[in-house]
């Protein structure tokens, strides 16, 4: 596989859209011109919003699917998202990190408050609990693209212990509690808690993530 | 390192529950080290997000958010709290911000952080807001809305729950009525939220209790039935728990054992 190619915009977005977000070089102008658009958007200017959504919808989509596994409810999510980041875009400041970190955490916090708050996937996560956790790891590391960001990520994540990488995945793409981590880990919950965030450290490290 | 810094990781990965939420969100308020640890994980979190981009969104998404916006109004920027308490007013960049350039350290860096901890504090408060909405089923959510009425009530109310320090002990009544205590150690003071308290006849009442050790001093009463709130009359300072009694409607001057629904011992 080629691992340089842009993938095909199949849907009609413009090109580069999210991958071009990724790329290691422009990792700064990138992070500079979504900052930019921000600030248009923060003055009402609609076609700004439109580039920032082709920017960054596949990403803030990715997660926000992988946490709910149900398009119809990520499509609700999503469209919450993106109104809110539109409505916010005069609070966001750079003091508060990224802009692509700020609609992350916003996207990631509101897929997994809707995970809670669904009956029906409360009750798929007694499921998963019983069933164990390796099917949610798994769909993570299969059939993603080999691009060179994701890849630099995924050598960040195998340079954790097992367990770390576990129970961070567990808790960020699973949308499970670190009580429900534990218990799927058969782990003592201040084990599970301080594995996520030794994980954390040990990715941010490996990804030289400045703060 | 304390218990509740060990939570940073799950905080940001959003594995904590309402409660466990709520509590770290008070400490954050006030921690700038989580606070910075925060920040920096998220900014890792987001890059954990790559591995989970599949496929991009259909494109009809695309259209139905951008005819979305149009129809919403981006908010004003934020006030600094040096300039207004209301909403109403345009905001001017800071100072201290405007000159802070990217990797520049600012000047007086505890006065920044301290005004970033302020403008974070609202954020935080929003998201304590709805946590406790949830949890009380719009009791407190309601307490913030109800702007129209008792707006001396409403802006003490909304004092403590935007005191930094402000924290929250849910507990669940001998009779099944949930009931929280919303406390401020830098205010002073502290409130009772009742939800779905049991009725309790006309002639009888929920009795406040302040503890200091092993004293007990009788406080407001608040009639049984329904969804109550209520400030406590006594100053916090001292005080090492609050409790709640069943007592006659006119209220005790001595606690019983028997008529005791809640004692909550408080932080220091």
């Amino acid at each position: 596989m080629n691992v340089s190619r842009v993938p095909p915009d199949s849907e009609g977005l413009p090109s580069g859209s999210a991958a071009r977000l990724g790329a290691s070089s422009g990792r700064e102008t990138d992070a500079a011109h979504l900052r930019e658009l921000m600030t248009l958007c923060s003055r009402g200017h609609e076609e700004a919003f439109a580039e920032l959504y082709d920017r960054t919808s596949q990403r803030i989509y990715g997660i926000i699917l992988r946490v709910l596994r149900s398009p119809d409810h990520a499509a609700e999510v999503m469209q919450e998202v993106y109104v809110e980041v539109w409505r916010q875009s005069a609070r966001y400041s750079q003091d508060k990190g990224s802009v692509i970190a700020w609609m992350t955490t916003m996207a990631h916090r509101r897929a997994v408050d809707r995970v809670r708050s669904v009956s029906s996937e409360v009750a798929r996560d007694e499921r998963y609990a019983f069933h164990g956790g390796d099917r949610e790891i798994d769909q993570v590391w299969d059939g993603v693209e080999q691009r060179l960001d994701v890849e630099r990520v995924r050598r960040g994540m195998a340079s954790l212990t097992p367990i770390q990488r576990e129970a961070l995945t567990l808790a960020y793409f699973g949308g499970y509690t670190q009580s429900q981590v534990a218990q799927l880990l058969k782990l003592p919950l201040g084990t599970v808690k301080t594995r996520i965030r030794d994980g954390l450290i040990g990715l941010r490290d490996a990804l030289g993530v400045e703060a | 390192m304390s218990e509740i810094h060990g939570a940073v990781g799950s905080y940001v990965v959003n594995a904590l529950d309402r409660d466990e939420r709520e509590e770290f969100e008070a400490h954050l308020a006030v921690c700038p080290t989580c606070t910075r640890e925060v920040q920096e994980f998220c900014e890792t979190a987001a890059e954990l997000s790559l591995l989970a981009s599949e496929a991009p969104p259909p494109a009809a998404l695309r259209s139905s958010i951008l005819s979305a916006i149009s129809e919403v109004r981006p908010l004003p920027p934020e006030l600094l709290p040096s300039e207004a308490p209301a909403e109403i007013a345009p905001a001017e960049p800071s100072p201290a911000a405007a000159k802070t350039a990217p990797g520049e350290r600012p000047i007086d860096e505890l006065a920044l952080r301290r005004q970033q901890r302020r403008t974070r504090i609202l954020s935080v408060l929003v998201a304590a807001v709805m946590a406790a909405a949830l949890a009380l089923g719009g009791v407190v959510y309601g307490l913030v809305q109800a702007r129209q009425s008792q707006v001396a009530q409403q802006a003490a109310e909304t004092e403590l729950l935007t005191a930094p320090d402000v924290k929250t002990y849910t507990a669940t009544m001998k009779d099944g009525g949930q009931v929280s205590f919303v406390v401020s150690r830098s205010l002073n003071r502290a409130m009772f939220v009742g939800k779905d308290l049991p009725a309790v006849g006309a002639d009888r009442a929920y009795q406040l209790w302040t503890l200091e050790g092993k004293a007990a001093i009788p406080d407001n009463t608040v009639p049984g039935g329904g969804d109550r709130k209520e400030f406590f009359r006594e100053p916090l300072s001292g005080v090492t728990g609050l409790a709640v009694s069943v007592e006659a409607a006119g209220g005790a001057q001595q606690p019983n054992p028997s008529t005791i629904q809640v004692i909550t011992k408080l932080a220091a």
